[in-house]
């Protein structure tokens, strides 16, 4: 039989919150992380506001270290040593070549490159500082948590845009089937891009103020930023150590839409759901809550909705669905791993966190949307859902863990 | 229960030595050299003048002339080296089998030139005025994203950004997804552009052949080297398990019985892993190696680190067992080059001779291996182990086998 994966840290660096507590007694509460944007001046831009991450400063995680990377590698080694602190993990019992790192991001280390595009556009490729362009290529991310915390095993960087998270954290449960390593430290990671803030607004998919999934008068997304990483292992690991286990992953889908690079499509959607279904042995009716990709978007949120009521047919309006996008914004590449992280605690707590800003149902999106206020209901199996640029849809399935 | 056999049966190659399986199976057999000087931006402020850049390369001869008018460069190489890869299977995407094929791409800068370009039209115009069409091409994943959309692949869709190895890992990801049942087929590979971008980045790293008067040339593993010569490529692969295979009849060219990958933050340690890992999981000992398609790409450190890293895995057989590096010829390929060095080893197998290493003239006592020199070596290959490195950090191995009914 195949082995079982199970989550038993979880690390969270959020615009809502920074470590678990604080990331989900946010989400409960329904509290927004949206604000004014100030990593860049946006008065050429038609929009103003996005999900940065408050309060963060590498030096204080990472001390010196933080002066050799860039922020996207800063937010993902302070968030892998969160996920290990909350994991209780002793890193020195396992081999180096046994623990390994799978992370999703979308724009890479996209900061460093504005910083040597600038310098080179203004001044000439002359200025363009040659120490940057170490911190640039999109695998940096996970060699410098693999240096940070000596990580000698598999080493993956999956750039699936905004499925990413879910991308890693399914291949790294992979892996541990495998055997390829005895702890996976996987999740999803992206800094405020300036290059993504551009050009959402160009594809007039930001909204002004708020993020509004499933609402009729929902205006579009806004983006943020944020990392999440959560420790992975096999039962039998976890067990043999009694660490905590936050929730069990049975499995996931993959599908590609083969339609268009920014549009989404139900059918690719729906297609990543029921194949995760089918892996896992469940059907439509196992599931207990639906967390939505849920952008704000009206192509996503309709398309997505499509596709919930293709698979859940006459229980798509009961079915709880909510999209935390609403209070995050979109962090891109680390979306869906921020999301895989509320569903480990939503099934662990009973808690379905809100869709906020919801004001008018909308008929194309006539789903149970959690509105405003957080939800108890017992939740025994969630899934997640996320879509990406280029019709890559990713959905995971996560489970209550009940020791027996 | 013995994992799934998983075989190759299409290969589509766009390279500077040859496009197309055959012809570019033929120039690294006959040691043809794709570098050549740079012809994509003026190098005339550079010691670095020389790249494999594929010459002439017209996707319209592949792609046809609609709906490229978008695509940058990485994407037109890593679509059109899909369609050879796919016509060369014979396998045709219908709506029958479209959910059942999925995509996997190596490529870790492929898109770097794309963000450079959308970002320095918002500095330049303002960010009202960039052309939104061109910001789906920003992300990594746009290349492997518009080969699904091309031919209409929905099984799964995934690029990998681990760097040099990138390729390698691209290969074994699409093993894994095969064997877990997510796909019954998958195009695997690798594809990175020759850019001013990526050039710039190597160039002030100080990575480039040609500083300080050395002879700008790619010698792996010689004494003369002192730095990459970069090149362009795009390798996919169709893979299948066997079932699949003999079901469509379909030509196999060889089979990928191993993968191995580790990281350690510098030296030999992380290549010695992956090449333990893929020979291990072949089921082989090191001894059955025939030969080794090289990661060297005439660095200074990292060509010794492989070399101290293939002296250890194969010990009193190091020095049996050829070696030679096809960068020599196609110069660095970055993410495609672990895909591209798969495509030149199934040519290997399938004519029984060692791809040769050219420029190599000067024996380094820190590389001492048994070098497939300047002219391709007839020999019995049933083995090849495929290396990618980098510099320290991560390396993956692949070990790819002549495929015996």
């Amino acid at each position: 039989m195949s082995k079982r994966i199970v989550v038993t840290g979880i690390g969270v660096i959020s615009s809502i919150g920074i470590g678990r507590d604080d990331f989900w007694n946010s989400l409960i509460a329904g509290r927004s992380g949206i604000s004014e944007i100030t990593s860049f001046d946006t008065s050429d831009y038609p929009t103003h506001y996005g999900g940065e991450v408050k309060g963060f400063k590498a030096q204080d995680f990472l001390g010196a270290k933080a002066d050799k990377m860039g922020r996207a590698s800063a937010l993902a080694v302070a968030c892998a040593r969160l996920a290990v602190q909350d994991s209780k993990i002793d890193l020195k019992l396992i081999a180096a070549e046994k623990k390994g790192i799978a992370l999703g991001t979308t724009m890479g280390e996209s900061q460093v490159l504005e910083k040597i595009n600038a310098a080179w556009f203004k001044e000439g490729e002359g200025a363009i500082d040659a120490s940057l362009i170490s911190r640039l290529p999109a695998n940096v991310l996970s060699a410098f948590v693999a240096e940070d915390l000596g990580l000698e095993g598999p080493n993956y960087v999956i750039p699936a845009a905004c499925a990413a998270g879910n991308y890693a954290i399914g291949y790294a449960c992979d892996l541990l089937k495998l055997g390829r390593a005895e702890l996976m430290l996987s999740g999803g990671v992206d800094a405020f891009s300036k290059i993504a803030f551009t050009g959402f607004n160009r594809l007039l998919a930001v909204a002004p103020l708020k993020c509004q999934p499933f609402d009729k008068n929902r205006k579009g997304m806004l983006v943020g930023e944020g990392a999440c990483i959560v420790a992975l292992e096999t039962l039998e690991h976890a067990l043999a150590r009694k660490a905590d286990i936050y929730a069990e992953i049975l499995g996931y889908g993959l599908s590609c839409d083969a339609h268009h690079m920014t549009a989404p499509h139900s059918e690719g959607i729906k297609e990543a759901i029921e194949k995760a279904l089918k892996v896992c042995g469940l059907s439509a009716q196992d599931i207990d809550y639906f967390n939505a990709h849920g952008t704000g978007t009206p192509a996503n949120d309709r398309e997505e909705c499509l596709a919930i009521k293709k698979v859940f047919g006459e229980r798509a309006h009961q079915l709880p669905v909510s999209s935390i996008k609403s209070m995050l914004g979109h962090t891109m590449g680390a979306a869906s791993a921020i999301e895989a992280a509320c569903c480990c605690l939503s099934v662990k707590h009973d808690i379905i966190p809100p869709t906020i800003n919801f004001e008018t149902p909308d008929p194309e999106c006539d789903i149970d949307c959690v509105p405003n206020v957080c939800r108890r209901t017992p939740v025994n199996i969630a899934i997640n859902s996320a879509s990406a640029f280029g019709g890559n849809n990713a959905a995971l399935v996560l489970k209550k863990f009940v020791q027996e | 229960m013995a994992a799934k056999v998983i075989v190759i049966t299409g290969v589509g190659v766009i390279c500077s030595n040859g496009t197309g399986k055959d012809a570019f199976s033929s120039a690294i057999t006959e040691g043809v050299s794709g570098i050549k000087p740079i012809t994509i931006f003026d190098t005339s402020a550079y010691t670095a003048k020389t790249a494999g850049e594929v010459a002439n390369f017209d996707p319209q001869q592949f792609l046809g002339a609609k709906g490229l008018r978008t695509l940058d460069r990485t994407t037109r190489l890593a679509t059109s080296a899909a369609k050879l890869a796919l016509d060369d299977a014979r396998l045709e995407v219908s709506e029958e089998n479209c959910r059942d094929i999925g995509v996997v791409l190596g490529s870790t800068l492929g898109s770097v030139k794309s963000v450079c370009d959308f970002d320095k039209d918002a500095l330049k115009d303002g960010p009202r005025y960039v052309n939104p069409a061109f910001f789906a091409n920003t992300v990594i994943n746009s290349p492997a994203s518009q080969i699904s959309i091309k031919f209409n692949i929905r099984g799964f869709n995934s690029t990998i950004s681990t760097g040099f190895s990138a390729g390698v890992d691209a290969l074994g990801y699409a093993v894994d997804m095969l064997r877990a049942g997510r796909a019954k087929i998958a195009l695997a590979g690798g594809a990175e552009e020759f850019c001013l971008e990526t050039f710039l980045g190597f160039y002030k790293s100080g990575l480039l052949a040609g500083r300080a008067g050395s002879p700008e040339i790619s010698c792996p593993f010689d004494r003369r080297r002192n730095g990459v010569v970069l090149g362009e490529a795009a390798a996919i692969l169709v893979l299948e398990g066997l079932d699949s295979a003999l079901e469509r009849k379909a030509a196999i060219y060889g089979r990928i019985s191993g993968y191995g990958t580790g990281f350690a933050p510098s030296g030999s340690r992380s290549l010695r892993r992956a090449m333990q890992g893929a020979i291990g999981e072949a089921g082989i000992q090191a001894a059955d190696i025939n030969y080794i398609s090289a990661a060297g790409n005439s660095s200074l450190e990292q060509d010794a680190a492989e070399a101290e890293a293939i002296n250890e895995v194969f010990a009193q057989d190091a020095q049996n067992v050829l070696v030679s590096s096809i960068k020599s010829m196609t110069g660095e390929c970055y993410s495609a080059s672990g895909a591209l060095q798969t495509a030149a080893a199934l040519g290997a197998i399938d004519k029984q001779m060692a791809p040769p290493m050219i420029n190599y003239a000067q024996l380094d006592p820190a590389c001492r291996l048994n070098y497939v020199v300047n002219k391709a070596k007839s020999c019995k290959i049933d083995n090849v182990l495929i290396n990618t490195a980098g510099c320290g950090w991560a390396s993956s191995s692949l070990v790819i086998s002549k495929f015996k009914r």
